[in-house]
């Protein structure tokens, strides 16, 4: 039998691992537990209690009080994986400098980026936002329309990435994107650049914006950004939305063309 | 002949087919290049020496068709590389002279030509293959573009526009020329000259030029060996080297005359053979150097902060095995060659009741049964005085090596310290904090993309932790929190230190129970709890407290000594209590072992009245030397118990290093592909190097080897075989702060063994020193038997305190003295530091003020000279050169010119020519035009402009 002495020199170990680790642990029981227990007793689905929330307490037509609405209530009720305050303030920047035209966002969630992208645009710009779940897609619609953007300015195309990528030139008759902005399956962060590449949509001084490159992160994509050598790139070191201990980054690329 | 013959044939079908791809590549610029030097050469020649011989006549010539040559072909490739604003430029002027110029120079080159082919054949022999191909392609190509410009004269006016720019260049170029022509003080000049004298045979010389080429290739040397401090570019520096290399090879042997000419040859070549013996024996040095190369490679995977834990591994492999060699030589190799056999005397025997399990598997790392009596521990040695046939005085032996050990380490220690002290010590690190981050950052000596990118990220962020760090220093709010803080940090890591110190102390307590009771009742973990536990706590301790001090919020450089300085009290902490624990237990064996003795003499007793009262005149009753009872022999479980110590911290050692970071890294790179987040930037990542605490562990191991050394001599051979190991496994600077660490380790782990070797006595019947009183009688003894009688007398007498307390004072006075100096001489070295700065500053300032006045010079000499500019111009290219000199930015170029005004400019270096040159053309559009009878120059320099001048004006 392992003597209790040698049980109690591993004590050290045991601390050192809970101190380490405990953003990941208030995350798992933010992001998992809490959600489970909510999603039992209201009967709702997280998105649709943030809806609920942001209904009750935000000023409608008004974007940055629905965006506070939102911050509030993932920083202090529940969690949901938006781009956050701080990040997006980054985001809003790259916005103001670029001033694109036309925007792709691929995986809207519940409608907080897509929000928070839309006040940012100039003039005659066009968002379209791409997110693949039904209800998600409607929750996020009905929070586009509170924050007073209407048809002309964000386009919801309810589908897989994979799917409408293929189909932008074709079906809504785009030339060229300005701003990519890539908050979706993180697995699908690799194939959906190469596909934005194979279309020819991105031109020269495209700028495409990956968030969660860290954490939860896309080594495949870093490596390959690295590696493809078509873009200018740079990570925004963060940390996660709502949570201080954990590092995270927003990759910043800017499209070259093939030299 | 065929080769040439062949060679003009691949030429011609050169120019026929792509006159136009005329190369650009780098190999045929640096041909270019010599061929330039030798064209100025030629010149020079020429003008020098007119008339000065046949050969030589001959070989200028040669040298000035050359370089017409040069300038067309060169004039050829820029046709196709200048764009169209240079015909703008020279469309006005040189139309009208153009074909003229050309068609001269036309024939005048045919005549050249053949002159130098009738040369050519002369020397066809003696010259060697390469040369004679080389030139002979430069003649082809002459003799093609000749040709190609003809016809393209007649067809097309706009290339003749062209060349029109071209000529007006190279006209400028000459002008350059002709007025350096005439300085002779410049280096680069004997240099041109010596190659010109290439083109001569070393035999047909006469004693002066026989004279020069040698100055030349005196000189030659000299420039090679000065090349490294040349403020030239890498590219230039690159070609010169090469060049001087060859005239070297080439004419070095051919100097002297006959039998001293042979005799030179085989003194060079022997010099030769003997630099190359040397370099290779330097690299055999280098490899006989353990470890050496994979210490390099390491470096280049991870940095040399890794690497200089594997050099201070090294070193202390280097020690151990010094002490290994000491102990095995000395100690074991004679007792187990000469002295008596296993199984003779009781100490040499495996008692009766530990047979049965003497050689059981355990044995491997219990080191008791047959482990136990074996020449490993100090149990097993005899006090006989002196074994075998060479008298081998075994004791004396053993207590010699014993102390030898301990002096050797010291005084290494402390050699290495002085050693490092020299080196260290320069600088404050504390100001220009940002600078030295800035300029002393990168590790130079990293070959790996992959870790050059790590280096990359982790100076990022310690620039970013560095500017914020300043930031919090400015702010400087909330000290009472941080202090608080840390005195909570504190706080904590003492409630660990004293856990993991009482949480020892029990065990061991626990231990000597079990041992009491007899370790068969127990299971291995029980037996072994000792040694585990302070293993693990000596693991982990580390990791909480580097987890606390992220609460102190200290400078990472600080926090790193007081983790240090936290985890070195750990290390000590346990190593101590273990000690203060082995201090009980030997206490109680001696106790044991009176007991014991009293039981043997009872025994020895009951044995004598068996033998007396059975039969008084039988032979003596033999008893098997196991039967024999015996005492505990504390020194053998001292021993026994260091070895498992280092035995379980090995096994710890492994184990960790194949669950946390092996099995992590395994984890992280296949787990990475299906996990929900990245593992390899996220949280497990992988286990980086943690140098500091590797080392404190190296240091530590050592101290117990140090310790223990005594009382198992087996010690430093198996930290021999540790270190081997781990040396090997762990392919995945001897700082003096560790070097500290280490004398300390080093003093406090001699302590305890030399408290036992001198307080305690030593057991009755085991080890080398068994029956004297104290352990170190051997010495007393030896001088007693072994020594005459005057030496034994001289040695009490020096050793009365009234001779040694003198002697001690005199060490005392010695030490200050000494140590009052060296604080005297890093004064004088401070102050010679700042005397250094401010004379700097100085100069700095003189320099300043010299440059504004040279500035101001040139101005007014400037417009002095511009109205004579024009005056000057068909002759002589000063203004040109002037303004050239105007727009040159380095300083002292300019103001070693502005000296020289009047005086022609001196010679520049083609590839020095300074960057930021503007567009002279700009600056004086009317200056190059209209000069007749140019000589093309300078082609190199004239291209650098040419390429300057399109992106200007695209500005």
């Amino acid at each position: 039998m392992v003597s209790p002495a040698i049980a109690l020199a591993f004590i050290p170990l045991l601390l050192t691992v809970l101190i380490r680790c405990r953003f990941y642990f208030v995350l798992f029981y933010r992001a998992v537990l809490v959600r489970i227990w909510r999603d039992c007793v209201t009967g709702l689905s997280r998105e649709e209690r943030a809806y609920q929330y942001v209904l009750t307490h935000a000023t409608p037509g008004d974007p940055d009080s629905i965006l506070d609405a939102f911050d509030v209530w993932c920083s202090k009720m529940e969690f949901i994986s938006t781009i956050g305050p701080k990040k997006g303030k980054v985001l809003d920047r790259m916005l103001m400098e670029q001033s694109p035209l036309t925007v792709l966002e691929l995986g809207s969630h519940c409608g907080y980026t897509t929000v928070r992208i839309a006040r940012s645009l100039p003039l005659g710009a066009r968002l379209y936002s791409v997110e693949m779940d039904q209800r998600n897609a409607a929750i996020a619609e009905k929070i586009i329309r509170l924050a007073g953007f209407d048809d002309d300015t964000v386009e919801l195309i309810v589908n897989p990435s994979d799917e409408v990528i293929p189909r932008l030139r074709s079906e809504y008759g785009l030339e060229r994107l300005d701003f990519v902005f890539m908050d979706h399956w993180k697995k699908c962060y690799l194939p959906d650049l190469q596909m934005l590449e194979g279309t020819g949509l991105l031109g020269k001084g495209s700028m495409i914006v990956a968030d969660n490159v860290l954490f939860p992160g896309a080594p495949k994509f870093l490596r390959y950004i690295r590696k493809s050598g078509l873009y200018e790139w740079k990570v925004h070191r963060a940390t996660l939305e709502y949570s201080r201990g954990i590092r995270d980054g927003m990759a910043e690329l800017v499209f070259q063309g093939i030299k | 002949m065929a080769m040439l013959i062949a060679t003009w044939k691949h030429c011609v079908y050169v120019f026929a087919t792509g006159l136009e791809d005329e190369v650009d590549t780098f190999q045929e610029e640096h041909e270019r290049e010599r061929h330039r030097g030798k064209r100025r050469d030629g010149e020079r020649a020429k003008k020098k020496k007119r008339g000065n011989g046949e050969g030589r006549k001959r070989a200028s010539r040669a040298g000035r068709e050359e370089e017409k040559l040069q300038a067309r072909r060169e004039k050829k490739g820029r046709r196709k590389k200048s764009s169209s604003d240079q015909q703008a430029e020279g469309r006005e002027g040189d139309e009208a002279d153009q074909p003229t110029t050309k068609s001269s120079k036309a024939a005048k080159t045919r005549k050249n030509v053949k002159n130098e082919k009738t040369r050519k054949v002369e020397k066809e022999e003696k010259e060697d293959e390469a040369d004679d191909e080389e030139r002979n392609r430069k003649r082809k190509k002459k003799h093609g573009s000749n040709k190609k410009e003809e016809n393209v004269e007649d067809g097309n006016t706009h290339t003749v526009k062209e060349k029109a720019g071209e000529v007006k260049k190279k006209k400028h170029k000459k002008v350059v020329e002709t007025s350096s022509e005439k300085e002779t003080s410049e280096e680069e000049d004997n240099e041109e000259e010596d190659s010109e004298e290439k083109e001569v045979r070393p035999e047909t010389l006469t004693p002066e030029e026989l004279e020069t080429l040698k100055e030349a290739v005196d000189e030659r040397k000299k420039l090679i060996q000065g090349l490294r401090g040349k403020p030239w570019a890498m590219k230039k520096k690159l070609v010169t080297l090469r060049e001087s290399q060859e005239f070297v090879e080439k004419y070095e042997g051919a100097l002297g005359k006959g039998k001293g000419r042979k005799l030179y040859a085989y003194k060079i070549m022997m010099t030769k053979k003997w630099m190359k013996f040397k370099r290779d024996f330097e690299n055999f040095k280098t490899a006989c150097i353990p470890w050496e190369m994979k210490i390099k490679e390491i470096e280049s995977h991870f940095g040399s902060s890794v690497a200089s834990y594997f050099i201070f591994l090294r070193w202390m492999y280097g020690i151990n095995m010094i002490l290994f060699c000491l102990t095995f030589g000395l100690v074991m190799v004679p007792e187990a060659l000469m002295g008596r056999p296993y199984g003779t005397i009781p100490r040499k025997t495996v008692p009766r009741a530990e047979a049965p399990s003497a050689m059981d598997f355990a044995v491997l790392w219990d080191f008791g049964g047959y482990a136990q009596y074996s020449v490993l521990f100090y149990g097993y040695y005899n006090n006989q005085r002196a074994i075998g046939w060479l008298k081998f005085r075994m004791p004396l032996s053993y207590f010699l090596v014993g102390v030898g050990t301990v002096a050797y380490s010291y005084m290494v220690v402390i050699r290495t310290m002085a050693r490092n002290a020299n080196e260290s010590g320069v600088g404050d690190d504390n100001s220009f904090n940002f600078s030295w981050k800035m300029f002393t950052s990168w590790d130079y000596l990293i070959g790996n993309p992959e870790t050059a990118d790590n280096k990359f990220a982790s100076i990022t962020t310690i620039f970013k932790e560095a500017i914020l760090e300043e930031q919090e220093s400015r702010k400087d709010d909330n000290i009472h929190l941080t202090r608080f803080l840390r005195v909570l940090a504190n706080f904590l890591v003492l409630c660990c230190l004293a856990g993991s110190g009482y949480l020892i102390y029990f065990v061991v307590r626990r231990s000597q129970k079990f041992a009491l009771d007899g370790l068969e009742n127990h299971t291995w973990w029980e037996r072994n709890e000792v040694n585990m536990v302070m293993s693990l706590l000596g693991m982990f301790c580390p990791m909480l407290f580097d987890v606390i001090s992220a609460l102190e919020n200290y400078h990472p450089r600080v926090a790193l000594q007081w983790q240090l300085g936290r985890i070195f009290a750990l290390f000590l902490g346990n190593l101590y209590t273990f000690i203060i624990a082995l201090m009980d237990e030997i206490n109680l064996k001696r106790e044991e072992e009176n007991i014991v003795k009293f039981n043997i003499t009872t025994w020895e007793a009951s044995l004598y009245n068996i033998s007396a009262s059975e039969n008084s005149t039988s032979p003596p009753v033999t008893i098997q030397p196991a039967d024999v009872p015996r005492g505990p022999c504390w020194e053998t479980m001292v021993g026994q118990e260091f070895v498992r110590l280092i035995i379980s911290d090995t096994m710890t050692t492994y184990i960790t290093l194949l669950i946390g970071d092996f099995l992590r890294a395994v984890l992280v790179r296949f787990l990475n592909y299906c996990w929900c987040w990245d593992l390899e930037a996220g949280f497990p990542s992988y286990s980086e190097f943690d140098v500091s605490g590797n080392v404190l562990g190296l240091i530590f191991n050592q101290g117990m080897i140090w310790m223990g050394a005594f009382y198992a001599p087996c010690l430093p051979a198996l930290n021999l075989l540790r270190l081997h190991v781990s040396m090997v496994f762990k392919a995945s600077g001897s700082n003096n702060f560790y070097m500290a660490m280490l004398l300390v380790i080093l003093f406090l782990s001699t302590l305890p063994a030399i408290y036992t070797i001198v307080t305690i006595p030593p057991s009755f019947d085991c080890g080398p020193f068994s029956g004297k009183k104290r352990m170190f009688d051997v010495i007393q003894e030896t001088l007693e038997s072994d020594f005459p009688a005057w030496f034994s007398k001289v040695f009490s007498s020096a050793s009365n305190p009234g001779l040694v307390l003198p002697f001690i004072l005199l060490m005392v006075l010695a030490i200050y003295y000494l140590q009052s100096t060296s604080k005297s001489y890093k004064e004088a070295n401070v102050d010679l530091k700042k005397k250094l700065q401010t004379q700097n500053e100085e100069n700095k300032k003189k320099n300043k003020l010299a440059a504004l006045k040279a500035q101001m010079d040139l101005e007014e000499a400037r417009k002095a000279a511009s109205p004579s500019a024009e005056h000057q111009k068909n002759n002589n290219a000063s203004p040109d050169q002037e303004a050239d000199e105007e727009e040159d930015r380095d300083r002292s170029q300019r103001m070693y010119r502005s000296k020289n005004r009047r005086s022609p400019p001196p010679h520049r270096h083609d590839g020095q020519l300074p960057a930021t040159r503007a567009p002279v053309p700009r600056n004086y559009p009317h200056g190059n035009q209209g000069f007749a009878g140019y000589l093309p120059s300078f082609p190199r320099e004239n291209e650098a402009r040419m390429h300057r001048v399109p992106s200007l004006q695209r500005h």
